[in-house]
């Protein structure tokens, strides 16, 4: 038994002066997710995207549309950055990506609305960028909305109608929403945060069979098993034990910089989201080995798997498009991806503070990806044996 | 003259060398070929439809459960469960057999026959942006058109048609979606992956093909060969080739893929070649400077992987474009893809004419130059640093 604790630490201190020689392993596994860091919660800073350009076309132009101008110009999500005379000129301005929407108050807008005659006011949002048309959407929406009870606020006085009485009648439902976990709809709760462990996970994913492959390339992987007394998983563990914990330690940062730091919710307390973080580590280690195994010694087949399994993970997570609207055959291969199951981890725990049972599948699919590559040890061994590096 | 002929010596070089690379191949073929269809495939369906929740009804009157039908009926919502406390739709929440929760409180009806505000909360699982707004919007679309209803039977009392639908909505309201006719994902998002697929897997294979030739000639980026003199002559003879395949993957990317998948169509030829040609370029120039950082084939697999991601939301186009601080802003304009995804959008989605993106054009011939002296410099060095080599040698 110690004999083979001193192999394995024996192998990490190979491991990791390898790891020292060469830059590219520093500056993927430390330098990039700590810049994403950077960029995403910079990004996001402001949570929600707010005063987005947008532009007017008031062709009434009375005291009326100018108050509805300006209101809208004084809601949240809109920046009315352009007026013009004309429809046109404000799409050519679209067209050419100075604005994301055009709010359209047609002539003769207020006498219609003032004798009756229903008029009708239209908005056009750039659906291309969708998230800015939908913020853009619900201000102008909303306004659109107003105008009309606005109407019927005036005919209501005009009846004699008690003021305390007209609010029940102009909106008698009222829709109170209550967005769970996250009440501010801060987007960088929802992508930051998965966001910079998914790159975390794919650069895990990569480095694993770059880590794998590196011995072959360098013909020295028999020097390894040498080393590892002819013990396949003693040379595996102490390949790799050096990084899951560099790994983790990063995961543990990122995470720290966003519970603690960032002050993102996490219901579940800090501990529970460090133990999945690290159930991710592993299962994304544990993935990278499978497929090296899959490609024992061809070295770029074997990244190139990755990276392919790897990039598809930020769509098949399901955090920007809901695994749930995806044709059934994508439901059930994003199960197949550990940032998936972080994901739904993430959810169910830190934002909504579920106990953990209910998430059972998660955990054990995270546990199955990292005793996954158990499976093709012996052609691992094999591999370590008989199979020279192939370009 | 002879420089002009070794452009193409240079060229089928290289063409026989990558044809037998099956790991280059791989990125530049078999990856623009079947990830667009992948992509389409994620987002085809383009938006949520029938979201499940659950329904919380403690009023249970007519008034109530024909809301709950209206809310079924629409096609945003599905109505999956009933609960009889919030407690138990809770449960449900927490198994994932629904995505929300509706509450319409015990007073509804009382409320509203007394002619008081009631409050109908919607709790929704952000899983995803996407629920919420799909909740909001179809729960919304439901109160609104039932305050309209009870609003003429109760008050205005309208005395004629023509009355009744001018009572309804004073004011009439369209939204209109414009470049994106089904109004979901696919059409937002498949245009900058299509283009930041061309991008990357450029900058794969040229990375790759560079450390496969370091690897070959001991670290050396020129092989030992008198076609490769001629620093120019080596530049536009590597480009040539990769920029020959692009612009055939391109049209089927932005020509074919977009046709079955039904997204929209707008540019003519002139306007698609307009910006495909300088993108291409900068890329495949950019790709020739990043190269230089790859000493082994497998490492460019390393450095160019993950980018992807950051650099979508560099375009602008997935993060809004106005909401990106500064700094990034500048960062972003090192990356062809900020200029080329927003050009295609405009020009494929928008219809917009070579006129309207001319910005983003210009941008990217500048790129292109740039980064074509940039590698110019780069293979003089490492051409000198060649015959030094075998000279000595």
């Amino acid at each position: 038994m110690l004999d083979i604790l001193k192999r394995i630490i024996n192998i990490s201190e190979r491991e990791l002066r390898a790891f020292l020689s060469r830059p590219i392993f520093f500056v993927c596994l430390v330098v990039a997710p700590i810049l994403f860091l950077t960029l995403f919660t910079s990004m996001m800073n402001s949570g929600l995207p707010t005063k987005l350009p947008a532009a007017v076309v008031d062709e009434d132009n009375t005291h009326v549309s100018r108050a509805v101008v300006r209101i809208l110009g004084s809601m949240q999500e809109t920046d009315i950055v352009q007026r013009y005379s004309d429809f046109t000129s404000a799409r050519k301005a679209m067209q050419r990506g100075e604005i994301y929407a055009i709010f359209r108050i047609p002539r003769g807008t207020t006498h219609a609305a003032l004798t009756s005659r229903q008029p009708k006011i239209s908005f056009y949002t750039n659906d291309s960028y969708y998230v800015a048309a939908s913020l853009l959407m619900k201000d102008m929406r909303k306004l659109s909305e107003l105008a009309g009870l606005a109407i019927t606020r005036e005919t209501l006085r005009a009846k004699g109608v008690n003021e305390r009485a007209i609010m029940p009648i102009l909106q008698p439902i009222v829709i109170e929403s209550h967005p769970l976990g996250n009440p501010y709809l801060n987007y960088s709760v929802v992508l930051s945060n998965l966001l910079v462990p998914g790159i975390l996970m794919l650069l895990i994913l990569l480095s694993t069979s770059y880590a794998m492959g590196i011995e072959w390339k360098r013909g020295r992987q028999k020097d390894l098993l040498n080393v590892a007394g002819g013990n396949v998983i003693v040379a595996v563990w102490g390949k790799l034990l050096p990084q899951t914990l560099l790994y983790t330690l990063l995961m543990w940062f990122v995470q720290a910089i966003f519970y603690m730091y960032l002050d993102f919710p996490c219901v579940c307390g800090m501990e529970r989201m460090m133990l999945w973080g690290f159930l991710s580590v592993i299962a994304s280690q544990g993935l990278g080995l499978f497929f090296y195994e899959l490609f024992v010694g061809e070295m770029r087949m074997a990244m190139s798997a990755c990276s392919l399994w790897g990039v598809l993970s930020f769509s098949l997570a399901g955090f920007s498009f809901p695994i749930s609207a995806m044709e059934l055959p994508l439901q059930w291969m994003a199960n197949l991806f550990p940032l998936h199951h972080y994901f739904l981890l993430y959810e169910a725990q830190a934002l909504n503070g579920y106990p953990a049972l209910y998430e059972w599948p998660s955990i054990a699919a995270l546990i199955g990806f990292s005793i996954l590559p158990v499976l093709l040890l012996p052609r691992l061994k094999d591999g370590f044996i008989n199979k020279e590096y192939a370009p | 003259m002879t420089w002009f002929v070794n452009i193409f010596k240079v060229w089928y070089n290289e063409l026989r060398d990558i044809i037998r690379d099956e790991g280059i191949m791989i990125f530049i073929i078999l990856v623009p070929l079947a990830y667009p269809l992948l992509y389409a495939f994620i987002y085809t369906t383009e938006t949520q439809h029938n979201l499940p929740v659950c329904v919380v009804d403690q009023c249970n009157s007519t008034r109530s459960r024909e809301f709950i039908r209206k809310v079924d009926s629409t096609p945003e919502v599905r109505i999956a469960g009933n609960a009889m406390n919030m407690a138990e739709a809770q449960e449900l929440l927490r198994k994932r057999e629904v995505s929300g929760i509706i509450e319409i409180p015990r007073s509804f009806d009382r409320d509203l026959a007394h002619g008081k505000q009631v409050v109908v909360g919607v709790f929704s699982d952000l899983t995803s942006m996407l629920y919420y707004k799909v909740m909001l919007l179809g729960v919304t679309n439901v109160a609104q058109d039932m305050n309209r209803d009870i609003k003429i039977r109760n008050y205005i009392r309208p005395t004629s048609r023509r009355e009744e639908k001018v009572a309804r909505m004073p004011i009439d309201f369209e939204h209109v979606q414009l470049y994106n006719p089904q109004g979901g994902f696919s059409a937002f998002l498949i245009p900058p992956v299509l283009m930041l697929i061309l991008q990357q897997t450029l900058f794969l294979g040229i990375g790759m093909s560079m450390g496969r030739t370091r690897e070959r000639n001991r670290g050396l980026v020129i092989p030992p060969h008198s076609d490769y003199k001629h620093v120019v002559s080596v530049v536009l003879g590597k480009a040539l080739l990769y920029f020959c395949l692009y612009i055939v993957l391109a049209v089927y990317m932005c020509v074919v893929v977009t046709h079955w998948f039904g997204l929209p169509q707008l540019m003519h030829w002139d306007v698609f070649f307009g910006f495909m040609v300088p993108y291409l370029l900068a890329c495949i120039f950019l790709g020739f400077c990043f190269s230089t950082f790859i000493f082994r084939r497998e490492d460019c697999i390393l450095l160019f992987v993950f980018m992807s991601v950051p650099l979508l939301f560099l375009t602008g186009v997935s993060w809004p474009g106005a909401a990106i601080p500064e700094v990034w802003q500048w960062v972003a304009t090192i990356f062809p893809s900020t200029f080329g995804c927003n050009a295609y959008i405009r020009a494929g989605s928008m219809g917009a004419t070579l006129g309207d993106i001319h910005h983003e054009v210009m941008a990217m011939w500048y790129q292109a130059g740039f980064y074509f002296l940039l590698a110019c410099l780069i293979y003089t060095w490492e051409i000198r640093r060649a015959v030094g080599r075998t000279v000595l040698g």
